[in-house]
């Protein structure tokens, strides 16, 4: 494991990177440093130090408490997306894909619509359909995400469903479903992992997105989006405010990034 | 009769003009005979082993005639009813033993599978001895091993092996081979047609050998169809259709078989 991690520097710095933002996320779970809507006059725009390593707001909060706060709540929602999206995009786009025909031309049809949109556009409009919130913006770019997830998995099962080991199974008497989820759907996991790990970043950029346009987590609770959009009016008065939000941001893509790149990597090696 | 097929057809839809690619097509196969079916690429002979298996997608052609199965028509059957036959009473081997399996299945459960399916009421003890048992009788060495294998773990040769133990552990009555060993090197290839003689001799499965290798067919069928653009040619025991051959095709065909003389 360690020799395998040394070989693979992308494998490293991507378990690194997420495994200290993962750990800051689940600390901040059961203590932050300070309570993150705890305000005072005094620590207004307080520059990084020793009491603050992350300096203060323009209300005198602690940003490091904060970060944490906001950053396990895009964690949060960025995995509930990717779980929503890729479940559904994995059941429809098995069926398109091993089934063919007239439910395949259908939902393709119906998923090359949505796929026209930006998903954070097409979030946007199921977000002003059920409301802001955290769970309403789960669900709204968890069904944004559904058409690329959708596409993948039909494309691969199809690829798959040519090959001789299915058509071995059918004739041992497997029914479809057996077929889809026992002898198909272990052979794109690979593919599968890449794009959940893919889709993950995507959905952690499109949640600071929605936030940083008011309509993610709702203040008093803190997220990295309205952090970023907050701290834009305070850019030269306090730079730390903007940079360590978005420096967070940076890292949690960064490193889920590496490690999607390091575990493909891996795989290849292994095969 | 194990097999009866009779005026058998398929014809193509997919296009805009209808395409003809099986017609008239009439054989029987009894228990426990080994039939071969000869014919170029083309000739529509995959097509109709894939027919008999009742592995034809239901749209998009259209299929003539019958194909009797102990006197049942698999073309016409429920889909359900099919599938009870599938995997248990016909099975069938393919070409490429590189894709025929799983690659993320280990090979016990690959062969067990018709297990798990056609006999629920076996427990998992009695499915590893039976798979075990068949791994062994395809002359398979170590086969605890192979068992908890992964196909990339395996060579081609020891792939197609295991194909033809995941096919007969149910005890099929047919066993259709496709191609089985254009895929293997020749040394192989002898093996698995010697193999495929014993397992016929001694579980009296009847066997549809289909290749294009006359010499293949010549060593391993007691009877042949030669075939040629979706039509039977001619049809006969094995001896009779290679010393005596009535139809200018097959003539043709045996006379392309390469003879090696090394006195010359």
């Amino acid at each position: 494991m360690i020799k395998k991690l040394r070989q693979n520097p992308d494998l490293l710095f991507g378990t690194i990177f997420t495994g200290i933002l993962l750990l800051i996320v689940l600390v901040g779970l059961i203590h932050t440093p300070y309570p993150t809507t705890q305000m005072s006059a005094a620590d207004k725009f307080a520059a990084p130090g020793l009491m603050h390593i992350f300096g203060c707001d323009q209300y005198g909060r602690d940003i490091f408490s904060r970060v944490m706060e906001g950053l396990g709540s895009t964690f949060v929602i960025a995995l509930f997306t990717v779980l929503i999206g890729s479940v559904s995009g994995v059941l429809i786009g098995s069926l398109c894909g091993y089934f063919g025909g007239l439910l395949d031309d259908a939902l393709m049809r119906v998923n090359d619509v949505l796929f026209s949109f930006p998903s954070i556009l097409l979030a946007l409009v199921i977000v002003s359909l059920l409301g802001t919130g955290s769970v309403n913006v789960t669900l709204a770019l968890g069904i944004a995400f559904v058409p690329s997830f959708a596409r993948i998995v039909r494309s691969e099962v199809k690829k798959q469903a040519a090959l001789d080991y299915v058509q071995s199974a059918r004739l041992m008497g497997a029914s479809h479903f057996r077929i889809i989820f026992v002898h198909i759907l272990p052979n794109i996991l690979p593919v599968l992992a890449s794009s959940v790990m893919i889709g993950f970043n995507n959905a952690v950029l499109a949640e600071a997105g929605l936030s940083y346009l008011g309509i993610g987590v709702q203040p008093p609770r803190a997220s990295l989006g309205r952090m970023l959009s907050e701290a834009q009016s305070f850019l030269f008065t306090a730079p730390w405010y903007a940079i360590f939000p978005g420096l967070t941001i940076v890292l949690l893509v960064l490193g889920f990034a590496l490690l999607a790149e390091g575990m493909t990597e891996g795989g290849r090696d292994a095969s | 009769m194990l097999l009866e097929v009779k005026d058998f057809g398929i014809e193509f839809h997919d296009h805009d003009r209808p395409e003809r690619v099986v017609e008239d097509l009439d054989f029987s196969l009894d228990t426990g005979e080994i039939l071969g079916i000869v014919g170029e690429s083309g000739s529509g002979k995959s097509l109709t082993g894939l027919a008999i298996a009742g592995l034809l997608p239901r749209k998009k052609l259209k299929k003539e005639g019958a194909i009797l199965f102990e006197g049942q028509d698999v073309l016409r059957m429920e889909r359900s009813a099919l599938r009870e036959l599938q995997g248990d009473e016909i099975c069938m081997i393919f070409q490429e033993p590189m894709t025929a399996l799983n690659p993320t299945m280990r090979i016990g459960r690959q062969v067990e599978e018709a297990l798990r399916i056609h006999h629920k009421e076996m427990d998992a003890a009695a499915r590893k001895e039976r798979a075990l048992l068949w791994l062994r009788n395809v002359e398979l060495e170590d086969a605890e091993r192979v068992y908890d294998s992964y196909p990339h773990e395996l060579s081609g040769g020891m792939r197609q092996r295991v194909c033809i133990a995941a096919a007969m552990v149910g005890g099929p009555k047919l066993l259709i081979a496709d191609e089985p060993t254009t895929a293997l090197d020749v040394t192989v290839q002898a093996q698995i047609i010697r193999l495929l003689q014993r397992i016929n001799e001694e579980e009296k499965v009847a066997i549809l050998f289909v290749s294009h290798d006359l010499s293949l067919i010549r060593q391993i069928s007691d009877n042949v169809l030669v075939m040629q653009k979706g039509r039977l040619v001619e049809k006969g025991p094995v001896e009779k259709i290679f010393s005596e051959p009535r139809e200018e095709y097959t003539k043709k065909l045996i006379a392309a078989i390469p003879r090696v003389n090394l006195d010359e």
